[in-house]
């Protein structure tokens, strides 16, 4: 039986946001760590993977491992219904047809309950290995969501090329062509604002930028984003979450196709 | 008609090897093994085998000739290919009460238990009998009195010794008979005046065939073949499924059916070249179909009263047109049959035949639909397939349901480009399923 407590609803919220137009349907895989999800978008190119550790909520409580697979269109129906500081208490047993939602309003002492029907979702679990990345750049996560905005006007596609002068975001389309740079740069007064780059060796890859405009759906989640990458493998974009808890983008890099 | 039971040694028998009863290896088999026929009894002692011209085929048969009696032919009945039987045949004394009717498939046993008189045994590899019937001598005759052929259409009236000549031309077994037996002649000239138009030329009478006479003596022929009913098996090919009105939903093999049926029995018919009219009927006679039991009763359309007697005369007909007419004769007697003055109307037959062909075909139509329908669900019938269809079907409406769940964003990201971009797998390895 699965009893977790969330102190702030707006947090599962924002992370069922972020993923929902990435994958329809996942996999809440609940085990006594905590709630992990893995979920790739229908064409297999982007990937994303949550874990909200079992630190996240107070208390947790989970005697086996459960898949609670659900639409996450009904998810966030029912999410809907919950106010941003409402306390969510997720609820279900060891072999669920439904998840409960709680949602307690200390304030008004008003507590709403909500069942969502399972599935079951026959998805394919990726071992994905720890990498030591040739570049690692932090940076305020609404910096990366302006920048894939603005530059998505222009073309499908950003090159992100990273050097030790910096990373540049540039792109050519139709219209003309667009870059932003950014140079490592500190903030003292508001450490959210710095921009952090760990370079081992250049790296230069190719990115759609839809995709990476849909992973800044979760730029609420966390002040800053760390975007890691190598020739060759996925980029790996992270929102860093209390408690050591993670929401990870993957997206496969555009390759031969040079524009 | 006299017909004996009794085997006689065909004439040109060989001395069948006498097989000491002691002695287990057995004779060679001889190249020439003897025959069993069945002739008729009471013939003269100067009967004998002769080959003349078959009237249809013109070519060389056998008939059984007896002075006093007339022709015969031979009709072999045979045993069906694949029912291997033989004939074992004894000397004349061991024959006491069953005689040649003993169709051995164990020899050896049979040999040990009278080695008196089965020792001269033989025993045949064949289980051919040849059966001697009546033929008429007219249409043994009918080759010299039609054209030579088709464009030969004015004819001479030709005295008898002319046509005698002819038929001694054709055959010089005709030859010796016509010099042995003056009454040869004179059955021929009897037979001559009802089959021919005669002038009278001061002392000679000549003939001319006349094709009424001749249609009006088949069709004669054909009333008498069909009087006890026709044998089975032309029963069943042509009467019995050619009268078959197609039910449109319930039997719709009938027409194979008939067919199969047919195979096993008409054998011996298909066999013997030629069997005549007379031995239709005796083989007829202890099968009596009633009539009404033929006619189907079948909703969609009745089959009229008459029908299956006009049709049975025109099967009648066109067996005995076919198996004893010369060609040049038979479009002749076919076309007269047609005509309005033929003796026979047939018109309600094919009006009524037409009606079926048409039935059966819409039948057969409704049958390639039908049957394209039933394999189908021949081939559902398979549970598994079944499962597997209907798993199909709810994968796809799963399908479907998810596509109209979709967020906003999903289907907007199915339609970005992701060329260039390999699949997540390509780089993480996929995990064992977990538990």
């Amino acid at each position: 039986m699965l009893e977790a407590r969330l102190e702030q609803a707006n947090l599962l919220k924002k992370v069922v946001d972020a993923i929902k137009d990435l994958v329809q349907d996942c996999n809440f895989d609940c085990n006594d760590s905590g709630i992990a999800l893995q979920a790739m978008d229908n064409s297999h190119v982007a990937l994303v993977s949550m874990l909200l550790r079992s630190e996240a909520f107070n208390p947790f409580r989970c005697d086996r491992n459960i898949a609670l697979g659900i639409n996450l269109g009904s998810l966030t129906k029912v999410l809907r219904a919950a106010q941003s500081d409402d306390i969510l208490t997720l609820k279900a047993e060891d072999a669920p047809d439904v998840v409960n939602l709680v949602f307690e309003n200390s304030a008004s002492d008003r507590i709403s309950e909500y069942d969502i029907k399972l599935m079951d979702i026959d998805q394919e679990h990726l071992g994905i290995p720890e990498t030591e990345y040739a570049a690692t750049i932090t940076m305020p996560a609404a910096e990366f969501q302006r920048i894939c905005r603005d530059l998505t006007a222009l073309s499908e596609s950003v090159s992100i090329e990273c050097t030790k002068e910096g990373v540049k975001f540039s792109c050519q389309g139709d219209i003309g062509s667009g870059s932003v740079q950014l140079r490592q740069h500190t903030n003292v007064d508001k450490p959210g604002e710095n921009v952090e780059i760990d370079l081992s060796e250049p790296v230069s890859l190719t990115f759609s930028l839809k995709y990476l405009v849909n992973f800044c759906k979760a730029s609420g989640l966390s002040d800053t984003v760390k975007l890691s990458l190598s020739s060759e493998v996925p980029l790996l974009v992270e929102y860093g979450l209390s408690n050591n808890s993670y929401l990870r983008f993957y997206l496969a890099p555009k390759i031969g196709d040079e524009e | 008609m006299a017909r004996a039971t009794r085997a006689k040694p065909a004439p040109k028998e060989p001395t069948p090897e006498s097989i000491p009863s002691t002695t287990p290896p057995l004779p060679e088999a001889t190249s020439n093994p003897p025959k069993l026929f069945i002739l008729p009894k009471d013939t003269s002692s100067d009967a004998r085998i002769v080959t003349l011209d078959n009237p249809a085929a013109s070519t060389p048969s056998r008939y059984y000739f007896c002075p006093s009696k007339g022709f015969y032919e031979f009709s072999r009945i045979a045993a069906p290919k694949k029912a291997c039987r033989s004939w074992l045949i004894t000397s004349q004394e061991v024959k006491t009460s069953e005689n040649e009717k003993s169709k051995e498939l164990e020899e050896p046993g049979k040999q040990d238990d009278s080695e008196a008189g089965l020792g001269s045994g033989y025993t045949t590899k064949n289980a051919d009998l040849f059966l001697a019937t009546p033929v008429d001598l007219l249409f043994l005759i009918l080759p010299a009195l039609a054209p030579k052929s088709a464009k030969e259409e004015k004819q001479h009236f030709l005295a008898l010794d002319d046509y005698t000549d002819m038929l001694s031309a054709s055959s010089q077994h005709w030859k010796t008979l016509l010099a042995q037996h003056p009454s040869l002649k004179l059955m021929l000239e009897r037979k001559m005046r009802t089959l021919c138009d005669t002038v009278d030329a001061g002392v000679e009478t000549m003939y001319r065939i006349s094709h009424a006479k001749l249609l009006a003596i088949l069709v004669k022929k054909a009333e008498r073949m069909v009087q006890n009913s026709l044998p089975p098996s032309m029963e069943e090919k042509f009467v019995k499924s050619a009268l078959d009105i197609p039910v449109m939903s319930i039997r719709r093999e009938d027409s194979t059916l008939s067919a199969v049926s047919e195979s096993g029995t008409s054998t011996p018919a298909a066999d013997s070249q030629a069997s005549t009219t007379a031995e239709a009927e005796s083989q007829a006679t202890d099968i009596t179909t009633p009539d009404k039991a033929e006619v189907p009763a079948k909703p969609s359309l009745q089959t009229p009263e008459g029908i299956p007697h006009l049709l049975r005369l025109r099967t009648a007909l066109s067996y005995l047109t076919s198996s004893y007419l010369p060609p040049s004769l038979v479009s002749t007697i076919t076309t007269l049959l047609s005509t309005p003055t033929s003796p026979i109307d047939f018109t309600p037959l094919t009006a009524h035949l037409s009606t079926i062909a048409k039935l059966k075909s819409e039948a057969a139509a409704l049958r390639s639909i039908s049957d394209n329908i039933s394999r189908k669900r021949q081939f559902e019938c398979n549970e598994d397939k079944i499962a597997e269809r209907e798993e199909k079907k709810r994968k796809k409406e799963e399908e479907d349901r998810k596509k109209k769940s979709e967020s906003l964003g999903v289907k907007k990201l199915r339609k970005v480009d992701t060329t260039g971009m390999k699949k997540m797998s390509a780089f993480f390895s996929v995990k064992p399923k977990a538990k």
